[in-house]
């Protein structure tokens, strides 16, 4: 039976590309509609299934980095290029980069939390006459946290990019300090109309928005992404649903307006 | 005052430190008493006594303060009690007519107590109805589950209900209550494996609170209901020890058998010179060995195929 | 129009059926309930009207007929998967009104919201009810306060009475088994009301949910999940994989229920719970059950069955639960 929606296909990967010790990007074969923000349910039999959300997305591949915390991602890691994953998907609404156009975008994320959103801005690095003007403010843990370096690199000759590190290391000569701190600063000349992303851990989350609304950006103008228990990717097991809300459905990408309601 | 306390003390009274009175003791197997009958001990307690009762160690009544001129009239009155508990009478209106083997104890059990794995009393009741009246001095206690509210284990037997958990893996959702609960609680015979609940039947204690535990109903109860036979434990002033595992699985109509061949044991190798001609089981035990003990209990006593009996037992 | 047969026509009839249907019951499991010496009422199936328990609430709900609790997905060799062999034998089920509004929540889950359940569907497509009436009121069922005492949606209406079954047929496709028989009038009965009411505040909103009410729960509840499993509106599950131990390369995946009060069921990977709290579990229950189904398909999902109120072994009643919510929300919170 083809319209199955829990059977999984096959998948081979292409590339592997470590970022840290725990961090992989994995460049899986896929040919389809993909949009940034959507995720997958990629899942090794036996083990079973992990929701990840793609990085990057290309003619014949998508990107899913994948933090090594727990049963499914522990395997995955253990694998080579050649190779075949199960995939389901993508799955939830992803980010509709046409909201952004011909205004000001920032883009804010915490740790892995950039691997959703990362592929918004490819979007506007490769089609920056589509954006009044885009900044990513990214922050780390520490040095050795630093995801996509090779990204990084590319972005910062292309557009504003700042990156920074909850602590610093010997020898590290890039910036310190919450992304809080910088998002005090970036110039903004339209605050009316500036559209922010911001997606990471709950208390980055947190005080990235405070700050956020401080600086005058309005709620409808900013965008989250939620990582939740995605289970079944299609609205039935429930394991994801805030109020009236089903994550893998009607997100993981929300306005803040209907974010700020949602209670866990 | 010529009293024959012999016959007196047979008689289920007792000699006490004040002179010319006694003290009937009331036996209720089981622990469990229509309330009615209270009103029978109050009674005596008020007209013969000294108005008090005292509730014994066994789960009995001691009627105390009674002037040894009244046995006869105590013995009438008691009649209802004796009638109404089912207790096995020479004659009627004459009293109890043996001391020496105690009431039959037992906690709560599953009338009342969720852990409880058989009906108590009812048990108690059949064993009480299986050995009374009989002198020799034994001990016995009925207890739900392993908590061993009654303490089972200070008695000559000591029976411990069990059940046999049986799992339906179907209906298991892996919340893992069950085994969270066995290894923080109990004894660790639960494991999850591939998602469902590996039982250790060698560690697993038939405690049932798996079952009392599980919100899907994959535990329930064996249709058999199973015991822990424990034997030979003991109180008192000479080599006092908890009773040890004799049959582990072991059922109803085996332990009757067992306690009554015990009887029948006791009979042969009683110690005829023993002070007052009395010797407790446990000491007969220690004198003729196990081996034998085990000899004379086992005969005729066709086991279930789950039971498990100890090859040895070391009291300490 | 009805009629009336005897309970040996009646079984008759029941195995001409069972050529064609599986048919589910609540029947009693002697000695099978949690404490020693009592007994359970849950689903199965069954080949005669004795074995219909029609005296007692069932313990589990009928949604264990539908939504099995432990469902293979799909097997697995290293680098297939291969679906299961389908049963296409049709299922009838004996269940109260409340239950078929139950179904119907569950329809709206599995079969409305987003993509269709294939495996839901398959099972669903192939199901009819058999309705059994309420003569009254059980113990914790607020029915009447749902608007789920009262059903159209089923095939057959059967009723016991001694050695005689009275039964109305809806459903034409059953007529041709029912050929012998005494004509007689045979109307369901429904029950009017509850000693239960159950007041859903009109005006509530997510204010509720910041509540210092939800922190009574946070020390009484103990998160057994006993009121979801008995839940014939719960519908949430688990996936899982297994490996078969003889050939580890192989495996099954599956899903099982799942419950919204058990530890788990919100943690993320890396052990990041969203909803830890027992008080926050039980909010989240409560508001899903009459106010988050509610406002998301515009029908509330608690049926009024009163099997949370039964299960639950620290006697935490969902039903005293939104009146102390309609409460608050008078009085202003």
């Amino acid at each position: 039976m083809n319209n199955n929606v829990y059977l999984p296909f096959k998948s081979k990967i292409l590339d592997i590309k470590p970022h840290t010790d725990i961090d992989y990007t994995f460049r899986m074969e896929f040919e389809g509609d993909v949009k940034p923000g959507q995720f997958f349910e990629i899942s090794i039999p036996k083990y079973g299934e992990a929701p990840i959300s793609v990085s990057e997305i290309g003619e014949n591949y998508v990107d899913l980095t994948i933090r090594k915390v727990g049963k499914v991602t522990d395997v995955i890691h253990t694998f080579f290029p050649g190779q075949n994953l199960f995939m389901r998907g993508p799955y939830g609404n992803g980010f509709d980069v046409d909201l952004f156009k011909e205004k000001e975008l920032i883009v804010a994320a915490g740790g892995t939390g950039l691997a959703p959103v990362k592929a918004v801005v490819d979007y506007f690095v490769d089609n920056k006459d589509e954006v009044k003007d885009i900044t990513v403010v990214c922050g780390f843990k520490s040095p050795s946290d630093i995801l996509f370096r090779d990204d990084f690199k590319k972005w910062k000759d292309e557009i504003k990019t700042i990156l920074t590190v909850d602590n610093g290391e010997e020898g590290y000569t890039g910036n310190v300090g919450l992304i809080t701190e910088y998002i005090k600063n970036i110039k903004i000349e339209n605050i009316e109309e500036a559209n922010v992303i911001v997606v990471g851990p709950p208390m980055m989350l947190k005080f990235t928005l405070q700050e956020l609304l401080n600086r005058g950006i309005k709620e409808e103008n900013i965008w989250v992404s939620y990582e939740r228990k995605m289970c079944c990717g299609i609205g039935k097991c429930g394991h994801c649903k805030i109020n009236d809300t089903y994550v893998c459905l009607d997100g993981p990408v929300f306005n803040y307006t209907k974010a700020m309601k949602l209670i866990d | 005052m010529d009293i024959n306390t012999k016959k007196l003390k047979k008689n289920a009274f007792r000699v006490t430190k004040e002179r010319g009175k006694t003290a009937i003791r009331v036996r209720v197997p089981g622990g469990h008493i229509e309330a009615k009958h209270l009103l029978i001990l109050k009674n005596i307690a008020e007209k013969y006594g000294n108005g008090t009762l005292h509730i014994t160690t066994r789960q009995g009544f001691e009627i105390p303060g009674i002037s040894m001129e009244y046995i006869d009239d105590v013995n009438k009155e008691i009649q209802p009690v004796i009638e109404g508990l089912n207790i096995n009478q020479v004659d009627p209106n004459t009293g109890y007519p043996a001391s020496g083997t105690r009431n039959v104890a037992a906690c709560v059990g599953n009338n009342v107590c969720p852990f409880g794995n058989y009906n108590t009393t009812d048990f108690a009741k059949r064993i009480e109805d299986a050995i009374f009246p009989n002198d020799y001095h034994v001990k016995i206690a009925l207890t739900g589950c392993p908590n061993d509210c009654i303490k089972s284990r200070m008695h000559d037997f000591g029976i411990i209900g069990m059940t046999e958990p049986q799992y339906d893996p179907y209906r298991c959702i892996a919340c893992e209550a069950c085994v969270d609960n066995c290894r923080d609680r109990i004894v660790g015979a639960l494991s999850i494996e591939n998602n469902k609940v590996v039982r250790n039947e060698d560690k697993c204690i038939g405690c049932g609170e798996c079952i009392l535990k599980c919100p899907m109903s994959a535990w329930t109860r064996s249709e058999e209901k199973y015991y822990k036979l424990v034997i030979m434990g003991r109180t008192g002033k000479k080599n006092p020890r908890l009773a040890r595992e004799f049959i582990t699985w072991v059922d109803e109509e085996s332990i009757i058998k067992i306690i009554l061949n015990t009887y029948r044991y006791v009979d042969k190798y009683i110690d005829k010179d023993a002070p007052g001609g009395k010797e407790h089981v446990g000491y007969i035990v220690d004198r003729t060995g196990f081996q034998e003990f085990k000899k004379w209990v086992l005969k005729d006593v066709e086991l279930g195929p789950k039971a498990i009996v100890e090859e040895n037992i070391y009291w300490y | 129009m009805g009629i009336s047969l005897s309970n040996k026509e009646f079984n008759n009839i029941l195995d001409e059926l069972k050529k064609e249907y599986k048919i589910y019951a609540p029947k009693l499991f002697k000695g099978k309930g949690r404490f020693s010496d009592t007994d359970l009422v849950r689903y199965d199936e069954i080949s005669s009207i004795e074995e219909i328990e029609f005296g007692k609430k069932s313990y589990y709900s009928p949604k264990e007929v539908l939504l099995p609790i432990t469902q293979t997905l799909f097997y697995f060799t290293e680098d297939k998967v291969i679906e299961p062999e389908i049963d296409h034998k049709k299922t009838l089920v004996f269940l109260r009104s409340c239950d078929i509004h139950a179904v119907k929540r569950l329809d709206e889950i599995y079969l409305e919201n987003g993509v269709e359940d294939p495996y839901y569907k398959r099972r669903r497509e192939k199901m009819k009810f058999i309705l059994m009436e309420c003569e009254k009121s059980f113990e914790n069922c607020f029915c009447a306060s749902m608007g789920t005492n009262e059903t159209d949606d089923y095939s057959l209406f059967v009723k016991s009475e001694g050695d005689r079954v009275f039964l109305d047929i809806k459903d034409k496709e059953f007529s041709s088994y029912f050929d012998t028989g005494v004509e007689t009038e045979v109307f369901p009965n429904f029950v009017k009301e509850n000693k239960i009411e159950v007041n859903i505040p009109e005006n509530l909103d997510i204010d509720i949910f910041k509540s210092l009410m939800w922190k009574e729960y946070t020390s009484r509840c103990i998160g057994c999940g006993r009121c979801n499993t008995v839940c014939g509106t719960c519908s949430c599950f688990s996936m899982q994989d297994i490996f078969y131990k003889d050939n580890e390369r192989t495996g099954e995946r599956r899903r099982v229920w799942a419950s919204c009060q058990i530890d788990g069921y919100s943690e993320v990977a890396g052990g990041f719970d969203f909803r830890s709290d027992q008080g926050d579990r039980m909010r989240f229950k409560v508001m899903h059950k009459i106010y988050d189904f509610n406002k998301r398909f515009g029908y509330q999902m608690c049926v009024g069955c009163g099997r949370c109120d039964d299960a639950c072994p620290e006697y935490i009643s969902f039903s005293n639960c939104v009146n102390k919510l309609n409460e608050k929300v008078k009085e202003g919170k």
